[in-house]
């Protein structure tokens, strides 16, 4: 069995066992299940109508941002630079749409697979990048939202210095082991 | 910082959208007034005040060379029309936006903002060449502002996504929540927490041991590297609901939620389950060549992240956003 096996078997069983594990717990504990349960869900709802603003404000931005083809000016500048470290400019959108869209991330992902083949360097490099970082302001804007932080302080430095590192680190570990 | 951040995606993408409509206009991308000659064939014979069908064919090279399109290979065009005259040479030809359409007019329809599913061209010379073939000389609707009318478009599109993304959240959250609270009513959530205790007191310091907030934290971080993001954004909510609780300041971020935040927005993750997918759908030999390299990506990531996280909340400018608490409380006691 491989790495990928175990981990695959692990995924599916890991929250039917979680739930299992409470629910038999607590009522060991004599906990009242039923009702303890009802009264923790009941929040559910609120929490996601707190995210609403955030994700309004946040999501639009991104939106616009994106249909205004701001990316491809972007790309435009920024290319000379990476041409100097040997980063490919097909892999630039990718760079930098991962932290704003999960959506355009996987869209831009899909795409250089279909042109340059999944297993080419780029296609590698390309899900290497996609997998190495999270969509930074989507989670800024939901988790933060979920509790009305307006004040994100450090938070949007410090995820941006994390995505950079793990594109950078992708890119690099992507030439060593498969360039 | 997110104040400049945002303002600065919504200028940057208004300033480059109408300077792309300036710049399009002044070089007339869309060919507005121009007249585009193509051959026409019709399935009868036409007469005013009447609609007949038939097809548009024009040479691949002509179409090229009048949009000035860079990359287009296509041989001959040939798409379906509905022609409706008002006189002998003077009508409408319409044109139907379907898969085969070639892109740059699909762009136009798309351009228009309304009835995207056509083309309306004003017909200005009308030749005879065969039976029921004829030579016309067409000029298409203004197509002009695409880029604002997209942003437009967007605003609307990406307020409504936002919601619906919000409202999917609903139900999972709530069974976590619920699950969630039988785990803190049995002890298990504190269990949980105080077996973390070693790797977790230095990454939150201010979280007090055995607190509620360190088994969400765990538990969330556990769904992240399983690459369950359906449980791990619950999880991660409800952290933040218990970190919340230990903040002093409500609108501001503490130390514990910045470091906890840039844990789930690096991708520290065991297996890549999507790009995995994504790749095997695409005929990879190997899809999963790609877990170590994202391993050590995300992991890079992750300790870039904490580091930076907590290099930062040292500085003076991010200090100073907590600490005004204090005064403000007095203020408000007084």
């Amino acid at each position: 069995m491989s790495f990928k096996d175990i981990m695959n078997i692990i995924s599916v069983i890991a929250i039917p066992f979680v739930i299992f594990t409470f629910l038999i717990y607590g009522f060991a504990k004599k906990v009242k299940v039923y009702e303890s349960f009802v009264e923790g869900a009941k929040e559910g709802f609120n929490v996601a109508v707190r995210i609403i603003p955030y994700l309004v404000a946040m999501l639009v931005a991104i939106g616009i941002f994106r249909a205004s083809g701001a990316m491809d000016v972007l790309v435009a500048i920024l290319s000379p630079i990476t041409n100097l470290i040997g980063f490919p400019a097909e892999a630039l959108p990718m760079a930098l749409m991962r932290p704003l869209s999960g959506s355009g991330s996987l869209g831009i992902m899909t795409e250089i697979m279909k042109t340059y083949g999944p297993d080419s360097f780029l296609g590698i490099l390309v899900s290497t990048m996609y997998g190495s970082t999270e969509t930074t302001f989507y989670v800024l804007a939901v988790y933060f939202g979920s509790v009305n932080i307006r004040k994100t302080r450090h938070a949007v430095i410090a995820g941006v210095i994390s995505d950079l590192t793990g594109l950078l680190t992708a890119f690099f570990i992507c030439k060593l082991v498969f360039g | 910082m997110m104040n400049y951040i945002w303002l600065a995606l919504i200028i940057i993408g208004i300033i480059t959208a109408v300077g792309t409509d300036i710049y399009e206009s002044s070089v007339n991308k869309y060919r507005n007034n121009v007249e585009f000659n193509a051959l026409i064939e019709l399935k009868e014979k036409p007469s005013a005040e009447t609609q007949v069908k038939g097809i548009l064919k024009v040479s691949g090279e002509y179409y090229k060379n009048f949009y000035a399109l860079k990359n287009f290979n296509q041989d001959t065009i040939k798409n379906e029309i509905t022609l409706r005259l008002k006189s002998e040479t003077a009508g409408t030809v319409i044109l139907s936006i379907s898969e085969t359409t070639p892109d740059f007019w699909k762009l136009m329809a798309k351009g228009k903002g309304t009835n995207t599913d056509k083309l309306i061209a004003n017909v200005v010379k009308l030749e005879e060449v065969n039976e029921n073939t004829y030579k016309a000389s067409l000029i298409f609707e203004r197509v002009s502002l695409v880029k604002i009318k997209q942003v437009l478009n967007a605003v609307i599109e990406y307020a409504d996504i936002a919601v619906k993304i919000a409202i999917g959240l609903i139900g999972i959250m709530a069974l976590w929540l619920g699950v969630m609270k039988i785990g803190e009513l049995a002890g298990l959530i504190n269990l949980l927490a105080k077996v973390v205790k070693p790797l977790t007191k230095r990454l939150f310091p201010d979280i007090p041991p055995e607190h509620p907030a360190v088994g969400a934290i765990i538990m969330n971080i556990s769904a992240n590297m399983l690459g369950l993001g359906n449980a791990a954004t619950p999880l991660g909510l409800k952290a933040m609901e218990e970190l919340q609780k230990l903040n002093p300041k409500k609108d501001t971020a503490s130390d514990s939620m910045v470091t906890f935040l840039v844990i789930n927005t690096s991708g520290m993750t065991l297996i890549p389950a999507t790009a995995i997918a994504v790749r095997a759908a695409l005929g990879s030999g190997d899809p999963a060549a790609i877990i170590s390299t994202t391993i050590v990506g995300g992991f890079a990531a992750t300790v870039a992240g904490v580091t930076a996280a907590k290099i930062l909340q040292r500085l003076k400018v991010f200090k100073k956003e907590i600490e005004e608490n204090g005064e403000n409380k007095k203020e408000l006691e007084q």
